[in-house]
């Protein structure tokens, strides 16, 4: 491990020095020098997790497929985003916007004595082993994350840009990043806040999204696969979160509307959203102006959903009339 | 339940043994420290603590050495000698870096991200005054009379001198890019500060903050050590990569040392034979053999460490040279951090 550690900082501290540290000393920033070293590891992680992906993730799917037939030119943009996402051009974006509004929040906290210890505080057995104390933020970083997602669905401008993770058909390992920036953006701005809220450190954070975004890939796997009868109602597999993307009919018009968890199906179990009947169902969004995003390309997708958002946020008398719903009609 | 017996014994014998050659280490992305064996040069234990925590700072009577766990607003006091936890002294607002002054009177943090310098009676830590400045306060060092602190202020590229008693603003004025590190020479007569942003140090007249002079060390000069005859003093180079010893007497680079890895924080055993440097990118602390001039180990430790203490000290001798944040000379890692 400690060798693993060695070689993975080496890289990143050579990649620094001989790449990024010159720059941001040349541009007189030096205030950012930290920051970018992260960031380098940042954009490592990524290609780490795009190989993972492409060699691992693939062969489950080229060996077991579970929808054997179907057009692959609409995963194409998918890998446009896992790639946009994964090697940070994306997220470093959204950290430009975020970083200065989170620090913000937070100093301001802080100014008014605000400011919350660690767990090991109030538990200082998790400050003795770091495998639980990581394993403790990662739940509740999922726990957040779970009510997020449960609000991107429940709440109608956010569903009109989340629908876009939702719209694809032909589900895939590269269709997790499938979101529409600003979705990205308020999903990150509301987890960084929390993790401050409770304390994850930075280096914690690194390994959570590391980890967490290498499940939330496979769980979109196209293959009908799960962790076994225990082992699924411990962690998110495909077969758990493929229910959440299915396509709503007229016997199961929420279908989509369970089975949240990123990582840990605990919490779908504690608040009644888990669904675990191994029924293989199409996915997509009954909607056609939804589902029309298939085929598009990541601009034309990106702004397409940045007006089903527009129009979601603009009050109802002052919108055209004819809106057939942005989500599925209720029940 | 045996095993479980047999870890303690094991964790209290490693730990309890493990004092007289001790380093402390702060692991500032990790909210941990970590404690090192100076003759084994491994890591013996890495033990939580607060948020963020970046630098410390014995106190005057050295029978404590303070981290400032700056996420937390705290302050966690151990026993300077054993290293055990002693007590958290609360409300201490984003402590980033923190001294004492050479009288022992005054206590003074700077709030990095919250933009303030907070002075303090050292005694029972009673604030005397808060003040608002704008541009990253970072580094700090007191005058030899305990009257005033300087402050570098890294984002405006300015130094601010404040008085001590009354808590008000002398001067502030421009020194160069991204200044960091500041030290008060012996002689009370010449502050250096350290420009990270450029490749050297400017000398500063302490009355007025005049710039009277500069030399070339490396890129990303960064933060300052005393060697402990009170002549030379070490300076991290950060971007470069080295670490310069500079003669204060003929202004001159009187040594050069390669420390990859960013090399921050820095501290010196008692028989002045090593020094120890925090490689904050590497996750690493170096050892420097100054006979040599050449790093002979570097030890894993965690996440960006920081600030570095040998764990040893008593009081400083009466008479004592100070180090540039005013502690006992070799008891302390004022050094600092900033470009975080």
């Amino acid at each position: 491990m400690g060798e693993l550690t060695d070689l993975w900082v080496g890289v990143q501290n050579w990649l620094f020095e001989t790449f990024v540290g010159p720059v941001i000393f040349w541009l007189g920033q030096m205030a950012w020098y930290e920051p970018a070293y992260s960031a380098v590891e940042f954009v490592m992680l990524g290609v780490v997790q795009i190989v993972v992906i492409a060699l691992g993730m693939r062969f489950f799917e080229r060996r077991w497929p579970l929808e054997k037939a179907g057009d692959d030119r609409l995963i194409g943009v998918d890998r446009v985003y896992t790639v946009l996402n994964k090697l940070g051009i994306v997220p470093f974006a959204i950290f430009v916007i975020t970083y200065p509004i989170s620090q913000e929040i937070e100093l301001l906290m802080r100014s008014w004595g605000m400011a919350p210890p660690r767990l090991e505080r109030l538990l200082p057995w998790l400050g003795d082993n770091v495998l639980a104390s990581f394993l403790v933020y990662f739940v509740l970083y999922d726990f957040a994350a779970y009510w997020l997602h449960r609000a991107q669905h429940a709440v109608p401008w956010w569903w009109a840009l989340h629908s876009l993770h939702h719209s694809q058909r032909r589900m895939t390992v590269w269709s997790d990043d499938r979101n529409h920036v600003l979705d990205d953006f308020l999903m990150t701005l509301a987890l960084v806040l929390f993790s401050q809220m409770v304390g994850v450190q930075p280096g914690e954070y690194v390994s959570i999204l590391m980890v967490g975004r290498l499940i939330e890939s496979w769980s979109h796997a196209n293959v009908d696969m799960s962790f076994g009868k225990v082992g699924e109602r411990l962690v998110v597999g495909p077969r758990f979160h493929r229910l959440h993307h299915a396509l709503a009919n007229p016997d199961e018009r929420h279908i989509h509307d369970h089975n949240f968890a990123p990582v840990f199906p605990i919490w779908d179990i504690l608040f009644g959203t888990a669904i675990y009947d191994g029924k293989q169902r199409p996915t997509g969004v009954d909607d056609p102006r939804v589902d029309a995003d298939n085929g598009r390309g990541w601009v034309v997708q990106q702004v397409t959903v940045f007006g089903r958002f527009l129009r979601a946020v603009t009050p109802r008398f002052l919108r055209a009339p004819v809106q057939p719903g942005l989500r599925p009609p209720a029940e | 339940m045996k095993k479980l017996a047999i870890a303690a014994t094991t964790l209290l014998a490693v730990v309890g043994t493990a004092r007289a050659d001790s380093v402390l280490v702060l692991n500032s992305e990790e909210a941990s420290y970590s404690i090192l064996s100076r003759s084994t040069r491994t890591e013996l234990v890495r033990l939580p603590v607060g948020r963020e925590p970046h630098h410390l700072m014995p106190t005057p009577d050295g029978k404590e050495v303070l981290i400032g766990s700056t996420a937390t607003n705290e302050l966690l006091a151990l026993d300077s000698k054993t290293g055990e936890r002693r007590r958290v002294v609360s409300n201490i607002i984003d402590p980033y870096q923190l001294g004492f002054s050479g009288d022992g009177k005054w206590f003074v943090t700077v709030a990095y991200r919250l933009d303030h310098v907070d002075i303090f009676h050292a005694d029972g830590f009673r604030l005397a005054g808060r003040i608002f400045i704008d541009g990253l306060p970072s580094h700090m060092a007191f005058d030899t009379e305990s009257k005033t602190v300087f402050v570098s202020l890294q984002q405006s590229g300015r130094l601010a001198a404040f008085d001590l008693a009354t808590q008000t603003l002398k001067w502030n004025v421009p020194v160069g890019n991204t200044p960091a590190g500041v030290l008060v020479l012996p002689d009370n007569k010449r502050v250096l500060v350290a420009l990270t942003g450029e490749d050297g140090v400017v000398v500063v007249d302490p009355k007025d903050g005049k710039v009277t002079g500069r030399l070339q060390t490396g890129k990303g000069a960064h933060n300052f050590w005393p060697k402990g005859d009170g002549r030379h003093w070490f300076l991290s180079n950060r971007v470069e990569g080295t670490v310069s010893m500079i003669d204060t007497q003929d202004m001159r680079v009187a040594g050069s040392i390669k420390v990859p890895g960013g090399p921050d924080c820095m501290d010196i055993t008692a028989d002045g034979k090593e020094l120890w440097v925090t490689q904050r990118f590497l996750r690493r602390v170096a050892v420097v053999d100054l006979e040599q001039m050449k790093v002979v180990a570097s030890i894993p430790v965690g996440k960006s460490p920081h600030g570095v203490y040998m764990l040893k000290s008593g009081p400083a001798a009466p008479g004592a040279p100070v180090s540039p944040a005013g502690g006992p000379l070799r008891a302390v890692s004022t050094g600092s951090g900033t470009t975080r």
